[in-house]
């Protein structure tokens, strides 16, 4: 690079400074911006992130369920009380899980969507 | 796609909308709430029993295989939800009146991702009730052998 050329661009950074900075701070905001939301989707939080606009119907149905349930400790003494109350403990925590068939049925079957055509064959 | 198949996607075009609609919110407040359950299940409890047993001198590679299995299949549940959410938003945004096969190919992927993630599911309360199972045989176990001991 001849001196010149040099001179000329700190020249031009020298008289068009504030909007370098200004073009810069917003060329990273929009990069730091895109790779945030880019982890906030691949991630999973977006998935879990019910404030979200078109869950508003469910949102206030999301329980937290830390309330009053204290994870059993890895410390202490193990005997058979305390075998006893941890299975009880489990199976209390654990009926729930069981109970729902989460995610179950086929709600997007084409008969559940009613995209089933009537067979003619059979109608005759 | 049939003539007939295509004409009965456009009929029910707007209904097949809002239940796709309602699925996805219905569905997210499901892996929240659930997620939560399976969560718990994993760190607040079966960990911990495990940590119990090992800081006691006791070993049970049974339990903690369970817990590891379990473990992974919790992993695999967060992962095809994400699959299954970014298929049913796909569908969603699919406009079913111009683009009636496009719309019947995205729900089409988005019912297989959801057995997907319901046979996760299923797995899942396989390994409770696995680990349940061999609670009570480490129970037998450890009164066997700590009445040996006395």
């Amino acid at each position: 690079m001849s001196e010149s050329t040099l001179e000329e661009i700190i020249s031009f950074k020298n008289r068009h400074k504030f909007f370098v900075f200004i073009t810069s701070s917003i060329v990273l905001a929009i990069v730091i911006t895109t790779i945030s939301m880019a982890l906030y989707n691949s991630s999973g939080t977006a998935q879990l992130d019910l404030s979200r606009p078109g869950y508003k119907s469910v949102r206030a149905q999301s329980i937290n369920e830390d309330s009053g349930f204290t994870a059993f400790s890895s410390f202490g003494e193990l005997n058979p009380k305390v075998i006893k109350d941890f299975k009880t403990l489990y199976n209390q925590r654990t009926q729930k899980i069981k109970s729902v068939d989460a995610f179950g049925g086929d709600p997007l079957s084409p008969e559940a969507l009613n995209f089933v055509t009537t067979d003619p064959a059979l109608t005759n | 796609m049939t003539q007939d198949q295509i004409n009965t996607v456009l009929t029910n075009c707007t209904s097949a909308t809002n239940t796709l609609n309602q699925l996805h919110a219905s569905d997210a407040l499901l892996r929240v709430n659930m997620g939560q359950e399976y969560e718990s299940a994993l760190t607040k409890l079966m960990t911990g029993f495990n940590g119990r047993i090992a800081n006691n001198g006791f070993s049970n590679d049974i339990l903690k295989a369970i817990s590891s299995s379990y473990s992974g299949i919790l992993n695999k549940f967060r992962s095809d939800y994400i699959s299954y959410e970014s298929n049913l938003s796909g569908a969603i945004k699919t406009n079913c009146l111009k683009q009636p096969t496009a719309f019947y190919t995205a729900v089409d992927k988005a019912r297989q991702s959801r057995i997907k993630l319901h046979d996760d599911v299923i797995k899942l309360n396989e390994y409770i009730e696995q680990y349940r199972v061999e609670l009570d045989n480490f129970e037998a176990e450890y009164i066997a052998a700590t009445k040996g001991n006395k």
